[in-house]
């Protein structure tokens, strides 16, 4: 794409596919939907007793009670009368469960990295550790913590701990896992002749971690990190079911498919997306950000 | 909203967490009690929240933290980690757990009738118990198993191969969309989500765990043996049961501000107070005692019905010996009623 | 060489059976009287063993020698931690309702064999291990499909980073509601939550040719799929094999988190939710273990696999 082109044409050049995708994506929505919410609406809605139209079934199945899929419009009237009906403190209103959901996944996130780095550093330094844990931080991820966060919850709950601290422990869970392993290769990355250097400086190895391995793993920590803050939002959010649905992000999905609130489900999935999106933007700023000021040699 | 206050703050809070852990060992918390609910906030739990926000508990000198429940969470097993002192939960599970070793009493029992049911749409080809064979039945786990279990054994049909058992979710899709022929449902609750989305009532039928003898107390209070040792732990709850039967009795009176209450106590924001005005309506009917000197009292009788119905169950029963007087205590309630 | 190595294991072996005899303590057994602590010769045994696991991993893990070695560590490390777990668990009483000590594990595996092998099935051999070849296999089609295709590209890849912040877990109950609670609810979540890293490691692999050999391509007036066959796929091996080994995991999780939102009443996630409110804790936990061990056991079989299918790659070579 080198050729010179204005601001105008680049947008358009760049928005036209997604335009075009997403008016599919539409349109496939709502045919799905008909199709999916005709059988409940032939049964529930229309009158049994005297025949109905073709028009009036699928006039039916786009605002129904109880769809099996929802209309795009209609997730979209919900979503955003759950935005502006209320005031930001209610619970109605999505913008204070995301706070909820946020803030677990902001400390599980902090706590996971924090883990992580810690972890890497020692591994790299301690050929025991390397040995004998890195193998096991392997295989800790396939320990389903999901399916155990009833339990781990308990566990926690009995050793004092309630409120923010048991979900940000199993969002942490899932962030450290892959900012270790990231760590582990990105302090090794640097190369013999600039270890060597180091070592001519009779640098310590205090010295050598600051100057030399940390700088050097920039470039693996980052995208580590963003798979992380995602693996975290995942995390917090499983972690809110077993603890009471009291609020966040995850509580509205299970009170919404308790409530057989369909709809709601869906305006709570939109919005979990959405901050998935805004946390992953947020960590590739800093990512530009650092990487810019190293004088960008990414 | 500042980056670093909110930092500090939860770093504050961090430090305060670990302060209480350490201060609640040495310190002993006289007059604060937590309750672990069964379910979600709703009317199923009115007389607590009720108690709670005209402060019914505080004028006892308490102060109650009520923890809402969920479809993941045992109370036995909050009990029993030591995340409450008291949890509202179902006979059955209670007396199942003191089988695997968890010494729970029973000190009130606020429901005498059982409000367990099977819904089934009648297209499915149910209309009595025997129609079942061969169907799918939607059933809730986390301990409410035990009284469908139980009633299946009665009626000699085996999980698996004369029915299908499906561990239901949380809500009543399955039946609206023919997953299963019947779903366990509730009076309070579920059984009018199926009438909200729009199936008639007389597509319906309907089985009554009490009309089929096989009914099991159900929202009933029970708290650790060990702890009821401790007269002051005895005195304390006796101080908490006074307070909830108040609640209680207010809610039953005067359902529409019940709903009201339990609406602002749910932290998700998808209560309606439509909703839980008709299910503490319903949840009424089964206070029989409601408004009574003998509200909360466990009947040793209807105590015994429901450890007969337990044992019965064929070849897996849901409790193998009988658990005798240990299993409740009218201790607490005693307390309460001075 | 051999020598330090004879010296490692015996060393290893002998403090593991020396450890073992702590087991004859009344405090191990959990025989203590009613309220009783463990007495100090308990505690200085402890110690002294503590001292031993570690000098024994580490004089272990100092040695040079095949990949083997580095496994055996790892093992002889794990079987230290399980011996303090069983230790510690019993002598501080640790309700079982928390946490139960290994060899209860052990026991519970043994007598729930069964029920746990049809767990297994019903959850591993039908949800994950269809759900996981499907995912993967559409996330590889998609990829190459959009790398034939700017437009696509230009098009889908905005929508599917967006889709891939969605926390799929949340979809479960949705896919309760269209695919019914059988196993097929359970594929489509894995589908979903494999679709999209396998997706972006095949695009990435795609482009990890070097402008060098796509010119010889180019030079032997080789076609686009003559290309793609010869050079491209293969040098994206690394890359779908590491996709791969991140979705076995995913798809473990996902498959078991789905079951929680209805299922019918087998499946590994079934098991552990509902044995854990039945206070059967010892079950939950071989359920637990079925699962991490099934994850690793993929895990390592993936990597078998990449080692033959990519043994001239760089990264492979390296190691």
């Amino acid at each position: 794409m080198s050729k010179p082109a204005g601001l105008v044409s680049q947008i358009g050049h760049k928005a036209f596919p997604v335009l075009v995708i997403l008016l599919f994506i539409l349109v496939l929505w709502y045919v799905a939907a008909v199709a999916m919410n005709a059988p409940g609406a032939i049964e529930r809605v229309l009158p049994t007793d005297t025949p109905w139209t073709w028009q009036q079934l699928v006039g039916a199945t786009m605002d129904m009670q109880r769809p099996v899929l929802p209309t795009p419009h209609q997730v979209a009237r919900d979503f955003w009368s759950s935005l502006v009906d209320w005031p930001i403190n209610s619970p109605r209103n999505l913008l204070f469960h995301v706070a909820v959901t946020a803030e677990s996944t902001l400390w599980g996130f902090v706590l996971g990295t924090l883990l992580g780095l810690v972890l890497a550093v020692l591994i790299v330094h301690s050929r025991t550790l390397d040995r004998a844990l890195l193998p096991w931080i392997v295989a800790s991820q396939s320990v389903p913590v999901l399916a155990i966060a009833p339990i781990v919850l308990v566990i926690l709950g009995s050793l004092g701990f309630s409120g923010v601290a048991p979900k940000a422990v199993i969002a942490m869970y899932l962030c450290f896992f892959p900012v270790t392993v990231a760590m582990v290769q990105g302090l090794r990355s640097p190369q013999k002749i600039e270890t060597e250097m180091l070592h001519t400086y009779a640098a310590s190895k205090w010295q050598a971690l600051l100057l030399l391995r940390l700088p050097a793993s920039l470039p693996f920590l980052f995208p580590a990190l963003r798979v992380g803050i995602a693996a975290g939002l995942v995390g917090a959010m499983v972690a809110e079911l077993p603890t009471g649905a009291v609020a966040g992000l995850g509580a509205r999905l299970l009170t919404g498919s308790y409530y057989g609130n369909t709809v709601q489900i869906w305006s709570a999935l939109v919005m979990s997306a959405l901050l998935g999106l805004t946390l992953t933007l947020v960590v590739a700023g800093v990512e530009k950000l650092v990487l810019s000021r190293r004088g960008g040699q990414t | 909203m500042s980056r670093s206050s909110k930092f500090s703050s939860g770093l504050m809070a961090a430090v305060l967490a670990v302060c209480g852990v350490t201060a609640s060992m040495g310190a002993s918390a006289a007059d604060k009690v937590t309750v672990q609910l069964k379910w979600l906030p709703q009317a199923q739990f009115a007389g607590y929240y009720v108690a709670q926000s005209k402060g019914y508990y505080k004028a006892e000198g308490l102060d109650v933290t009520i923890k809402p429940g969920g479809p993941d969470i045992s109370p036995v097993q909050v009990i029993a980690g030591n995340g409450a002192d008291v949890v509202v939960n179902w006979m059955p599970d209670a007396l199942a757990a003191r089988e695997a070793g968890v010494p729970l009493v029973n000190i009130a029992q606020v429901f005498n009738q059982s409000g367990l049911m099977l819904t089934c749409k009648k297209a499915s080809g149910v209309s009595s118990p025997k129609d079942f064979k061969g169907k799918t039945l939607g059933v809730w786990y986390g301990g409410n198993e035990y009284p469908f279990l139980n009633w299946m054994a009665k009626l000699g049909y085996k999980p698996g191969t004369d029915i299908k058992i499906l561990k239901q979710g949380f809500n009543v899709d399955p039946l609206l969309q023919n997953q299963a022929a019947c779903i366990s449902t509730m009076i309070y609750n579920e059984y009018w989500q199926v009438v909200d989305a729009g199936v008639k009532e007389s597509d319906l039928v309907t089985f009554f765990y009490e009309k089929e003898g096989v009914a099991s107390l159900e929202d009933g209070l029970y708290v650790m043996e060990a702890k009821l040792k401790d007269p002051a732990f005895v005195a304390k709850m006796g101080k908490f049961l006074k307070a909830t039967f108040k609640g209680w009795n207010d809610a039953v009176k005067n359902p529409a501000e019940a709903a009201k209450i339990v609406v602002a106590n749910d932290m998700s924001g998808s209560a309606s107070e439509k909703v839980q005005q008709r299910q503490m309506e319903n949840v009424a009917k089964l206070i029989s005692n409601a408004g009574t000197a003998k509200i909360g009292y466990l009947e040793p009788a209807a105590y015994e019905r429901t450890v007969k119905v337990l044992l019965a169950a064929g070849s897996s029963p849901v409790i193998k010996k009988d658990p005798g007087k240990a299993a409740y205590s009218h201790v607490v309630w005693e307390a309460s009623a001075k | 060489m051999k020598l330090s190595l004879v010296k490692a294991l015996v060393f290893a072996v002998c403090s593991l059976a020396g450890a073992c005899l702590l087991f004859i303590h009344p405090a191990a057994q959990g025989k203590l009287p009613e309220g009783g602590s463990p007495d100090a010769v308990f505690w200085l045994a402890s110690l002294v063993i503590a001292a031993l696991a570690v000098e024994s991993v580490r004089l272990l893990a100092a040695l040079d020698g095949s990949r083997w070695l580095g496994t055996a560590t790892a093992a002889l490390f794990g079987l230290w931690v399980l011996y303090f777990w069983q230790l510690l668990v019993v002598a501080f009483e640790v309700p079982r309702v928390l946490l139960p000590p290994p060899g209860l594990i052990l026991q519970s595996l043994g007598e729930h064999s069964e029920v746990l092998w049809g767990d297994f099935v019903q959850t591993v051999l039908k949800a994950v291990l269809i759900g996981w070849a499907l995912g993967s296999g559409l996330g590889f089609a998609v990829a190459v499909a959009i790398d034939r295709l700017p437009f696509l590209q230009r098009g889908l890849l905005p929508l599917a980073s967006l889709t891939s912040t969605v926390p799929l877990v949340a979809v479960a109950p949705i896919a309760v509601m269209w695919f019914g609670f059988e196993w097929p609810s359970k594929a489509a979540v894995v589908v979903l939550m494999t679709f999209f890293p396998m997706m972006v490691s095949t695009l990435a692999g795609l482009k990890a040719t070097g402008k060098l050999e796509r010119e010889l391509m180019f030079s032997y007036a080789a076609s686009y799929g003559r290309t793609l066959l010869a050079l491209r796929l293969p040098a994206c091996m690394p890359f779908i094999f590491g996709a791969l080994k991140v979705n076995a995991t995913l798809a473990l999780i996902g498959a078991i988190v789905a079951e929680f939102f209805g299922s019918p009443t087998a499946g590994l996630g079934f098991r552990i939710s509902t044995e854990a409110s039945r206070m059967n804790m010892p079950l939950v936990w071989s359920a637990i273990v079925v699962a991490a061990v099934t994850g690793s056991l993929v895990y390592a079989l993936l990597v078998q696999c990449e080692r033959r299918v990519a043994f001239w790659h760089p990264s492979v070579r390296g190691l």
